[in-house]
């Protein structure tokens, strides 16, 4: 990666790694006696590491001076990496409290870092953020440059993006083993970090910005649009929902500025967005790109991709008070929530219908080829869980599945369904294209993956159906004399045969993705093809319309 | 050459302006109305804020993710009164810096847990629960009860959260960490301080059952014996609204 | 209070519809304006061409 920067860029590096240091070290003194202190020490390893591995790389010959006449791959390739490696961490950690809901005693250590409640956010953090947040990160710089022509506008700037948000991620999830946790679901970690990613994100935006206002291409290809968006929304719903008052400089701990029902109402303005707009509109943008290159199809309707976009864009934002039914929020604000929900179904089908649209004609493809397959029933996926998604928002039929499984199984169908089928297509298309190789190492373990995931997916989705309706049933079902038939305890223990197959179908996902790892290892240290590098060397391309313009 | 990208550049940010006034008009218009909810929200002029021994206890239910599993909103639902107690009124949550109302019950809703059970039984039960519920799939917190609780910085919570609006007064605030003790050694001069400062009705008792400084036990147990007792509202008749 | 909760609601329950209303035909004019189509079908078509390297 060092390779890529001049020697000004690496001394800029440098200092910054160092400054940053000195601030880990600062934190690590001032916050001694508190959680924070960690956290500090954290930063300082973080740096000091970063800073050993630019200062071995130091005297590297400086790239070529026309470095700009290729695509900058290099965060790329690293941010597909970083990629599965959390996708390891979060679904290992995933399965792992699954089976701590059959089982609570499994814990061998009883140490408070070891239980359930701080495991959880680990995993939903490790998952979404880590897997899904690096998986964005990486394509978004990979089709950007693609869509547009041109080479990501910035060398320093892709590092830090790339690597400060994997710092944020560390922050999260070490946080919470030491106890460090607002409460806030999906946004646990505290003002620090968030106040951290808050910068890697003003700079990821400006960096994806810029390299708009680079390209080539007179259109902005639609993908960018979703991607775009979810940079954007991302950052507005983070530090809205973020804002609290921390207890001093050198205490973890802060309060949300918000209480009660106008905390709920924002946070789940900020839970639902980013549902929508972190795992929707980023793995459209993903899938816009991904799906019609794979199938060598352009997208079925461009139109309907504009239409479906700034109907996801307006309908989401609405939506988010359909968590809060029957609550003590204002009765308008959930109906309001309830009817665009269901308003949401119409831009969702739109995209799931042009996706499967583009592959019509294209069915010998999705037979064959296990990668377009797993884009294909990211797809079915998104359709089913968007319909599913309004269905549930309906006041009535929140009424029986809200608090119960049912939720996570929604939750699941979307994020191993959609989220991570849509991008395990897209990591086994770009591998092969960005190093440069035919295929993948091996296209019979991609086949082994997909059914894995697949199979994995179907229990796990099924399994959270039946306990949630069978759950919401017993909580609300009366007996002859008029009073409640079962009590809570009953419900937990019809529960224990789903939790025991909901944590082999997790387990089975788990497989998947170290089969993937695998995969993607050996097609990476597999020997170069003759004759495939000549694609590297820049050409002069004559183009008279972008002469005129320059 | 400059014109050409000047095109470009502001094209680029018409799409992001557009999408910054799209999706935040719906948040705006959505969330405006709730800042301006107080307005709205019934009043309980008997409502009392957190003893600092409890909000410390609710700083342990939000570190250890208690409100993964289990929420602290009973909605409007009969089985769901029947089940937990009246539903819960926005004005209980007024002071609560987050809110826990949660999403799922992997456990029972909390909301009305205070005074439920004793305190033997909930020390018992969060050390281990199984020894109480040998069906239960709820994480054993050993470590709470040997962990000698912070109250050193508890002035400084309450400082805090009276900076956001909770009606903490000078009096709780300077007597915070000595009112942490007291409320969980009855008895005692401190004790008798937390009841003047924080009403009669406050829960003054030895909560872990063990002597010696408070425990996170001590604080959490505190913390939950109070759930839903903070105001009488919800024992009146329901006012106007829900369902 | 300056801002009226009632205010702030009758605003967002008249508004918030005309808003939404406008906003969906804005879209549909602009996405099935005749002028648009060669622009779309051309980005549609150009993410499937060789790309190996930046335009120059």
């Amino acid at each position: 990666m060092v390779s890529e920067l001049t020697t000004g860029q690496r001394q800029m590096a440098l200092t910054f790694l160092a400054m940053l240091a000195l601030l880990g070290l600062f934190v690590a003194a001032f916050g001694r006696a508190d959680p924070i202190g960690g956290h500090g020490w954290l930063v300082l390893v973080f740096s000091l590491l970063s800073l050993f591995a630019v200062l071995t790389n130091y005297y590297d010959p400086e790239p070529a001076a026309d470095r700009s006449a290729a695509y900058y791959d290099a965060p790329v390739k690293a941010g597909i990496i970083i990629a599965m490696i959390w996708a390891v961490i979060g679904m290992f950690v995933g399965a792992w409290v699954a089976w701590l809901l059959v089982n609570p005693d499994l814990t061998f250590v009883e140490e408070a870092w070891a239980s359930f409640g701080r495991l959880r956010p680990v995993h939903t953090t490790a998952v979404i953020f880590g897997f899904g947040g690096n998986a964005l990160i990486a394509t978004s710089f990979y089709v950007v440059q693609r869509t547009s022509r041109t080479r990501l506008a910035g060398h320093l700037s892709p590092l830090f993006v790339l690597w400060g948000y994997n710092l944020f991620c560390l922050l999260a999830v070490t946080g919470y083993l030491w106890g460090i946790n607002q409460s806030k679901e999906y946004a646990e970690p505290e003002w620090y970090a968030d106040l951290w990613l808050v910068i890697v994100w003003v700079a990821y935006f400006v960096l994806y910005l810029r390299t708009l206002a680079r390209r080539k291409e007179p259109h902005i290809y639609v993908a960018n649009w979703y991607y775009l968006a979810f940079i954007l929304v991302v950052a507005v719903l983070h530090i809205v929902n973020g804002l609290a008052l921390p207890l001093s400089w050198a205490q973890a701990k802060s309060y949300s500025l918000f209480a009660g029902v106008q905390d709920a109402m924002t946070q789940w303005w900020y839970g639902h967005n980013a549902v929508a707009f972190f795992l929707t509109a980023g793995f459209l943008g993903m899938m816009y790109y991904y799906l019609p290159k794979r199938a060598e199809r352009p997208i079925f309707s461009y139109r309907l991709s504009i239409i479906s976009f700034w109907g996801i864009t307006f309908f989401y934002m609405w939506a988010g008070s359909h968590h809060l039914h029957y609550t003590a929020l204002p009765h308008w604000v959930q109906t309001l929530g309830m009817t665009f929900s269901v308003m949401l179904l119409i831009p969702s089908w739109a995209s799931a219908g042009n996706a499967l649209l583009t592959l019509n004609g294209a069915w010998h493809k999705v037979r064959d080829d296990a990668t377009l397959r797993f884009m294909f029933i990211a797809a079915v996926f998104y359709g089913l869980s968007t319909f599913e998604g309004s269905f549930m928002a309906i006041r009535s039929v929140n009424a029986l599945s809200h608090y119960t499984d049912w939720t996570v199984g929604h939750v699941h169908a979307g994020a191993l369904g959609w989220v991570a089928m849509i991008t395990f297509g897209a990591i086994y298309a770009s591998v092969p294209w960005l190093w440069k190789r035919k295929t993948m190492w091996s296209p019979a373990l991609v086949e082994v993956h997909f059914w894995l995931a697949l199979a994995g997916t179907l229990i796990y989705v099924f399994a959270m159906w039946n306990s949630g309706i069978i759950q919401g049933l017993m909580w609300r079902t009366y007996n002859e004399s008029g009073t409640l038939a079962y009590s809570f305890l009953e419900s937990v223990e019809a529960m224990h045969p789903y939790y025991i197959a909901r944590a082999v179908g997790g387990s089975f996902f788990l497989l998947g993705a170290l089969v993937a790892c695998y995969n993607i290892w050996m097609t990476i240290r597999a020997p170069q093809p003759a004759g495939a590098l000549q694609d590297d060397h820049p050409q002069e391309r004559t183009d008279p319309v972008l002469e005129a313009g320059r | 050459m400059f014109k050409f990208h000047y095109k470009l550049e502001t094209k680029a940010i018409a799409l992001v302006l557009a999408i910054i006034g799209v999706s935040s008009i719906g948040g705006l218009v959505e969330i405006a109305p709730l800042f301006t909810i107080d307005q709205t929200v019934e009043e309980a002029p008997d409502m009392r804020v957190l003893t600092p021994l409890e909000l410390a206890g609710r700083n342990v239910y939000i570190r250890e993710g208690c409100n993964a599993c289990h929420s602290q909103m009973i909605r409007t639902l009969r089985d769901e009164v029947e089940r937990y107690g009246a539903y819960s009124r926005a004005v209980e949550s007024q002071y609560d810096h987050p809110m826990l109302w949660g999403s799922k019950r992997t456990g029972p809703d909390l909301a009305r847990v205070g005074n439920k059970y004793s305190d033997a039984w909930h020390a018992a039960h969060l050390i281990n629960p199984r020894t109480l519920v040998p069906q239960s799939v709820m994480p054993a917190y050993p470590w709470l009860a040997r962990t000698r609780l912070r109250t050193d910085d508890l002035p400084l919570h309450l400082t805090r959260l009276r900076t956001l609006g909770v009606p903490y007064t000078d009096a709780m605030i300077a007597n915070a960490a000595a009112d942490a003790a007291g409320q969980a050694t009855p008895n005692t001069d401190r004790a008798w301080g937390v009841a003047e400062r924080y009403g009669e009705a406050t829960n003054v008792r030895d909560f872990d059952g063990a002597t010696g400084a408070p425990t996170e036990l001590d604080a959490l147990v505190a913390y939950l014996q109070m759930l839903g007792r903070q105001t009488s509202i919800a024992e009146e008749p329901a006012a106007e609204g829900g369902e | 209070m300056a801002i009226e909760h009632d205010t702030l609601v009758h605003l967002s329950k008249t508004f918030g519809l005309f808003y939404l209303i406008a906003l969906s035909v804005g879209v549909l004019i602009y996405a099935y304006w005749p002028r648009n189509k060669a622009r779309f079908d051309a980005a549609a078509r150009a993410i499937l061409n060789e790309e190996d390297r930046p335009c120059p």
